[in-house]
């Protein structure tokens, strides 16, 4: 592990039509590391996870993922390599169980083989052994059975989040994941992204509220108009005059 | 039993198979208007392989599930790419175009002094294998529904099993299934695939039934016939393309008053249907409710039990 | 779960070959001829029916027979009453009338149930007040000559 670098975008450029979403962000996410991801609404923040995670093709540059070029893989691949996410609007699948939706999710390549086999095979037991936890850690072992579209949303937040752990990620992409949260909720959300950095996870967070990731982030990245204007520690990263100006609307340093 | 009711069995159970041919379409969120191509392609799969080869009917019918199913995957390869309408449309080409290949087909054999086989238009005639064999209507029927249950019991396995999950998974969001690692379009095959096989047996077991078929009785209507069960039945569970099956076959024919308007009865059901139970009678949430009640009553070793309220007890 | 799948299917084929009886040449080999005429109640049809042996050509007299009908354009799903035909004295001759649910074509089902079992398919276009030959009905090349 040690230095690492898990994330690698070089150049990476999307335009749809005319406008220029993101424009030639590099940047590096070491292992281990939680790194920050804030700007303006627009800046292109989302527009990035979705670039990593391969929703939409490139316009140009390269994803490296470990060191490999995984510019042209598909979602599906990328999730196998170890890439999962989390999403702003809360995605799940409704008419699923909660313990389904972790179940469906787990697609490392050795969970797959693990949940190949039918039960009564002797498959998929470590597996579910898994998924337990999973719902332990995330205080949802008493809705396991419950179609996750009748969670509360709270409830329904935890659950993406477990569900993004479910394949055993190397990194992991938070998108705005304290949108709606309550100030408790937010405290908890903290520790489990401390406690997943502990076990090894990789994290990229975006995020408004800005407490939170000036709390958990070891560096933070800034965005605005598509291109990165600054990085470093929360303290220099704050102090920066061209931050202020992006947040603040203003061209002068007022 | 009475004849009738043999016979009125016998096309329900027949009809069974390419509904759920199409429910496992509709799982993957798939609308398929093409299902009847592989039920007639079972068909005429199945009565070569026993009028003009002299195959037993078991392994006819696994030839024409299997023919069935290898066209279903050879058209879904290509097609399964398009979504939603676009979909559709070319799944409906798709068994239109083959209804047109059985109307040129001619494959005839001269067998006991007369010519047996596939006739272009005019049908496929004396399939008799059942006459030969002197299996009974009633043995036929009986036949048809063992094969009924096994399908079945498979099914329920499947939606106990991941694949199962799966399926649904991308019948709800197929962007969100693949952003957790699922390849979409290796399952979508592997469904049309399961849907060609099983639409193949019907065809293969309908062939038998009537001893006559041709092309035209495998047209569009039957399609969307087979479309419907599961929309009107419900998508909860295999059950559910049964039960709409059971509503067109069963009940609107035991209506004898409604005989010749019983096709627009059935449509107005089908549209009324789609507005106030967009999933079907039996949909995901009535299955979820029952399958808890279930849990409750007879909670499984091992299960944590539940309470109403979802405290342990 | 392919696992499963597959021994489901191995199973089912084995009781499948298991009760499948041998193939036994058919002795007799039923013809029919068919002329139905409207009767007086709208979709009702009188229908006369000629028996043959298609091996001798001679009549076939003796059987009961069942006459049933399915709509080729609408397979399996109207299901008519199959109604038990009369034999007439004329050997071989048989009498029946049937209730259709709607005008178009229907493919008859002649259910021969006597010394052996046989089926006959003769598809008929059923008007208000004719009926004729089918649609799509062509006579193949190679029974012209």
């Amino acid at each position: 592990m040690g230095n690492a670098k898990v994330l690698e975008l070089h150049g990476l450029t999307k335009h749809f039509g005319g406008v220029r979403a993101v424009d030639g962000v590099d940047l590096t996410v070491a292992s281990g590391e939680i790194l920050g991801l804030i700007g303006p609404n627009g800046s292109g923040k989302s527009t990035i996870v979705n670039l990593i995670c391969g929703l939409f093709p490139l316009t140009a540059g390269r994803v490296l993922f470990g060191g490999a070029d995984i510019s042209e893989l598909p979602p599906h691949t990328r999730v196998a390599l170890g890439i999962t996410r989390t999403f702003q609007n809360i995605r799940l699948f409704g008419q699923l169980t909660v313990w389904q939706n972790l179940w469906v999710a787990q697609n490392s390549g050795e969970q797959r083989k693990q949940n190949f086999l039918p039960r009564w095979l002797g498959g998929s037991k470590g597996a579910r052994a898994e998924i337990d936890r999973m719902l332990e850690f995330f205080d949802l072992g008493h809705k396991r059975d419950e179609l996750a579209g009748n969670l509360a949303f709270g409830e329904q937040r935890r659950l993406e989040f477990a569900r993004a752990l479910a394949a055993r990620p190397a990194l992991l992409l938070l998108d705005e994941p304290a949108a709606g949260m309550n100030a408790e909720e937010i405290e908890q959300l903290d520790s489990r992204i401390r406690k997943m950095r502990q076990n090894g996870v990789t994290v990229l967070l975006i995020e408004h509220h800005m407490e939170l990731v000036m709390s958990v982030a070891d560096r933070i990245a800034v965005l605005n108009f598509g291109q990165k204007i600054a990085e470093g520690t929360a303290s220099a990263v704050q102090s920066n005059p061209v931050v202020r100006d992006a947040y603040l609307g203003t061209t002068t340093g007022a | 039993m009475d004849d009738y009711l043999i016979g009125v069995l016998s096309n329900i159970g027949v009809i069974s198979f390419i509904a759920l041919s199409a429910y496992v379409l509709l799982l993957t969120g798939e609308i398929s208007f093409g299902q009847q191509a592989f039920f007639a392609i079972g068909a005429y799969a199945a009565g070569i392989a026993t009028a003009l080869w002299g195959w037993p009917l078991a392994a006819a019918i696994v030839w024409g599930a299997a023919i069935g199913a290898g066209s279903a995957i050879l058209v879904g390869v290509p097609t399964l790419r398009l979504h939603g309408l676009y979909f559709a449309i070319a799944t409906l080409a798709f068994a239109e175009m083959v209804r047109i290949l059985f109307e040129l087909l001619r494959y005839q054999v001269l067998i006991d002094g007369e010519w047996v086989g596939p006739n272009g238009a005019d049908g496929f005639r004396n399939i008799r294998y059942i006459f030969e064999n002197d299996i009974s209507s009633l043995q036929f029927m009986i036949l048809i529904y063992a094969v009924l249950v096994a399908t079945l019991s498979m099914f329920l396995l499947l939606e106990r099993s991941r694949l199962g999950v799966i399926f649904r998974m991308i019948g709800e969001d197929e962007t969100l299934a693949g952003l957790q690692g699922i390849s979409v379009a290796r399952h979508k095959v592997l469904a049309a695939g399961i849907g060609g096989a099983l639409a193949g047996i019907g065809g293969g077991l309908y062939a038998h039934l009537t001893t006559y078929i041709e092309p035209r009785s495998f047209d569009v209507m039957l399609g969307v016939h087979s479309l419907a069960y599961g929309l009107i039945g419900g998508l909860g569970t295999a059950f559910g393309p049964l039960l709409g099956v059971l509503i067109d076959i069963g009940l609107l024919e035991a209506i004898r008053a409604l005989a010749g308007y019983r096709m627009i009865i059935f449509g107005g059901l089908v549209a009324i249907l789609l507005i106030i139970r967009p999933r079907g009678l039996l949909d995901e949430k009535l299955v979820h409710k029952i399958g808890r009640m279930w849990r409750l009553i007879l909670p499984r070793g091992g299960r944590v039990k539940l309470g109403p309220s979802g405290e342990k007890i | 779960m392919m696992t499963t799948s597959w021994r489901f299917a191995v199973i089912m084929m084995l009781a499948f070959m298991l009760f499948h009886p041998q193939t036994v040449l058919a002795q007799v080999r039923a013809k029919a001829e068919v002329d139905c005429q409207p009767a007086a109640e709208k979709l009702q049809y009188d229908c006369i029916i000629k028996l043959t042996n298609s091996r001798t050509n001679e009549q076939l007299a003796g059987f009961d027979l069942m006459v049933g009908a399915d709509m080729p354009s609408m397979p399996a799903m109207h299901n008519v009453r199959p109604v038990k035909a009369d034999e007439d004295q004329e050997k071989g001759t048989y009498k029946a009338r049937i209730v259709l649910e709607m005008y178009g074509d229907w493919a008859l089902h002649l259910d021969l149930i006597g010394p052996v079992r046989d089926r006959v398919v003769k598809v008929l276009r059923f008007e208000r007040d004719r009926v004729g030959e089918p649609t799509s009905a062509q006579t193949p090349a190679h029974q012209r000559h």
